[in-house]
């Protein structure tokens, strides 16, 4: 099927790097280090007193996030709000959890309201007074890029301007919880939550064109998935310039970048390389091509091409 | 002073996380849900019933009870020491 | 030919299969009760699947002991959507489920471990995420591909099945099990009741007197299918998936709106999708929680909507108790029910109409009819409103 290309306008990342409102941060970006800490922006400055003071570290990054997103984009109110997250609320469900097998009496109920996946795309609605289309994808290590396939669809579906993005947030019991299972992360678990605003149209500042994004979960695959999915789109792993990867490299890609040693570990952290490959593709004119290619779990790839805006 | 207010006052920074205010910030006669006042919300009228439980040991099962008593930091002392009375 | 439904599962207080479900909602039989297999919660009364995990593993071949109940339950219901459908290279198949708390009934076994530092067992931790609710179901059916879950709330079921007939109809898949599942645990039983919204006793939607919800557990699916799909397995379509909407309420992060604009939203949009007029739906399956704030506000839509002229309607939810996720698939195999044998099911437990507004509910089985519409409405936390319309396949 022949899929219109769809452009990136606006993108605002919260993480444990200088990712937030600083255009060109990738040209400088260190590995991130265990000692390093998550930004906190002024966070008066975007959300409303009364809802920040309930807020979680998820939820005051990714409306954070999305209000800055939107006043990038310029595109006013958008069409529709998608969301994804791996692992959700983490901070309000342990709290609650703790709290209904510890506390005899009436319980508190704000972090049980606030431990569903859905909080955040509800709170972004909420803080913008949005009434369109609200969803919450969580599939593990592929979340976020079956919140982008479910943004592509709508506005295939006729939206004009959709804020797609994802988060993800660090508890402390997940060190112990990494250890205790043996799963070995390659770099520091961390949190962090990127939004975007995808279009239909360039309204002359795009900053990347969204050309594809594919799924495939439950089973081995390999590098003929990956050869397999540049051959629809015309394209052969040599015309890569940059591949940006989370398990294994991409073979006969000009470079390839770990993304996780940037963004450190967490389920969705394939919206902080979109961020990363959109930042590179506006400050670097030889950068045509990047693809993400996330391997975080053997059975899970997602891919997502991106290509330079054509001037 | 009237230790029971401040008291609560305190109690309700602390249960609502109202991080910017201080005991001095919240009026005995504010409405604690009025824009004007505090404006809390519905979520905020369960977190004082269970504040009134920790606190006070006094039980509120019923919400539309607790109306009456949380317009502001006077009724609520008054409906403390009402039920402590009983 | 549009977007197929050709199977059909479901698994609830009422029953363990279709064929069981249907029974007990002909017959005005509740499965509402106090809990037998969840120990140590606080609810009284709760729609409890009636097998224990040990039995349902049995039932279907599940070895291992790391899987949450909400896979087993979700795996029951999609076994029997599924039917003797085979594996295909050419039909492109996915899956989408919802759920609001993944593995929580078994995380929060780990974390009472955890917390009393009584040697907690980490594995049980591997079927936490939603995500991996829904790999186990796919996994056991042998799906690979397009797999994933939405978790928007009550309102996850319904839009699972409004994203398997966007996929269809984009040309992404050719069929699709879509579907909710989720169980009961004591995290989310404690958090009704910490929102003072879990009633003591049975729950009365729609009820003057209604005082909150009972929770349940249970799971949906429903095999949808396009064109392609059709032509290649031979399967007979019971109903089509003619309109979906998903609109935000945007008024709070629990209540919904005293004006219903979210839930109004949705219904008007999921009926123009359809293409049919208001007079043509014979059905309403309503939200009906049972809660003072959600009947109101929908009570309140539904005149938005219709007016004076308010199809017949009701809440089953006094069957089964409130299932969260698997809320808006059940109730979308209880609409495709509807229309196969041309049913309206009652409302139990209803008195007095609400003051407010005054509608009244079907209270009767109703058999006499031509349902060949059903709007079935899911509305949750975070102003998440959904609605689905089915129609009769012709």
């Amino acid at each position: 099927m022949n899929k219109p290309a769809l452009y990136l306008s606006a993108a605002s990342t919260i993480s444990h790097q200088p990712t937030f409102r600083n255009p060109g941060f990738s040209a400088a970006l260190a590995p991130v280090e265990a000692s390093s800490a998550l930004i906190s922006p002024d966070y008066k400055a975007y959300i409303d007193a009364g809802l920040l003071r309930r807020m979680s570290k998820i939820l005051r990054m990714s409306v954070a996030c999305a209000r800055d997103c939107i006043e990038q984009a310029g595109t006013g109110q958008p069409d529709a709000i998608v969301v994804g997250t791996g692992l959700g609320c983490l901070q309000d469900t342990e709290k609650f959890l703790n709290t209904s097998l510890t506390v005899e009496g009436l319980l508190p109920p704000t972090s049980f309201i606030q431990s569903t996946h859905n909080t955040m795309a509800g709170q972004i609605s909420l803080s913008l007074g949005n009434h369109g289309y609200n969803m919450t994808h969580t599939q593990n290590t592929l979340s976020f890029e079956h919140a982008l396939l479910d943004a592509a669809m709508l506005l295939r579906e006729g939206d004009r301007n959709v804020l797609v993005g994802a988060a993800d947030e660090h508890i402390d019991i997940l060190e112990d919880i990494v250890a205790q299972l043996a799963f070995e992360a390659s770099a520091p678990l961390t949190s962090a939550a990127s939004f975007f605003v995808l279009s239909v149209e360039n309204q002359g500042d795009a900053k990347a064109v969204l050309a594809d994004v594919y799924t495939v979960g439950g089973t081995k695959y390999g590098q003929e998935d990956i050869d397999a999915f540049l051959d629809r789109n015309g394209l052969q792993a040599g015309d890569i310039d940059l591949a940006l990867y989370a398990g294994t490299p991409v073979q006969g890609a000009a470079l390839n970048v770990d993304y996780l040693s940037l963004a450190g570990v967490y389920p969705t952290g394939s919206a902080f390389a979109l961020h990363y490959a959109m930042d590179l593709l506006g400050t670097n004119s030889e950068v045509r091509n990047v693809l993400i290619c996330n391997g975080l779990r053997k059975s899970n790839l997602g891919l997502t091409l991106l290509k330079a805006v054509e001037a | 002073m009237d230790s029971l207010k401040e008291d609560l006052k305190k109690q309700i920074i602390e249960q609502l996380n109202l991080e910017d205010l201080t005991v001095a910030d919240i009026a005995d006669d504010a409405l604690l849900f009025n824009d004007q006042g505090l404006g809390l919300d519905s979520i905020d009228a369960l977190e004082l019933i269970v504040l009134l439980e920790k606190y006070h040991g006094i039980q509120l099962t019923n919400p539309e009870e607790g109306k009456e008593a949380f317009k502001s930091i006077d009724t609520m002392a008054e409906y403390i020491r009402k039920r402590k009375a009983a | 030919m549009g977007v197929c439904i050709t199977g059909i599962g479901v698994v609830s207080a009422i029953g363990m299969s279709v064929d069981e479900n249907l029974s007990a909602l002909r017959e005005g039989r509740t499965g509402i009760g106090p809990l037998h297999y969840l120990q140590g919660t606080k609810a009284s009364l709760a729609g409890e699947v009636k097998a224990s995990n040990d039995e349902l593993r049995a039932a279907l071949g599940v070895g291992t002991e790391y899987v949450s109940r909400t896979s087993l339950l979700g795996l029951q219901a999609a076994r029997e959507a599924w039917g003797d459908n085979k594996r295909s290279g050419v039909i492109r198949t996915g899956i989408i489920s919802a759920t609001s708390v993944g593995g929580m009934d078994r995380s929060e076994v780990f974390y009472k471990d955890y917390l009393a530092q009584s040697n907690p067992d980490y594995r049980l931790l591997t079927t936490h995420d939603s995500g991996s609710t829904t790999e186990r179901i796919a996994k056991e059916l042998g799906i690979t591909g397009y797999i994933n879950t939405l978790s928007t709330a009550c309102s996850s079921g319904v839009n699972a099945i409004m994203l398997g007939a966007r996929l269809i109809l984009q040309g992404t898949l050719d069929r699709v099990l879509v579907g909710g599942s989720d169980a009961l645990s004591g995290f989310t039983i404690d958090g009704f009741r910490s929102l003072m919204i879990y009633d003591d006793q049975w729950c009365r939607p729609f009820d003057d007197s209604r005082a909150g919800l009972n929770l349940g557990e249970g799971a949906g699916f429903l095999l949808l299918e396009g064109e392609k799909s059709i032509e290649l397995t031979g399967n007979k379509p019971i109903c089509n998936v003619s309109g979906w909407a998903n609109a935000a309420d945007a008024y709070h992060q629990t209540a919904s709106s005293p004006d219903g604009k979210g839930a109004t939203l949705a219904i008007e949009h999921a009926i123009r999708r359809a293409g049919i007029g208001l007079d043509q739906i014979s059905y309403v399956n309503a939200h009906g929680t049972g809660t003072k704030n959600n009947d109101h506000s929908e009570s309140v839509a539904l005149q938005n909507v219709f007016g004076d002229r308010i199809p017949p309607f009701s809440s089953t939810k006094a069957f089964t108790g409130h299932t969260l996720a698997a809320a808006g698939a059940i109730e979308a195999v209880f609409s495709v029910l509807a229309i196969r044998h041309n049913l309206i099911f009652p409302n139990l437990n209803y008195r007095t109409p609400i003051a407010e507004t005054g509608l009244v509910p079907a209270t009767q089985l109703e058999t006499g009819v031509e349902v060949n519409a059903v709007l079935s409405n899911s509305f949750g936390f975070g102003g998440n409103n959904s609605s689905l319309v089915l129609t009769k396949y012709e």
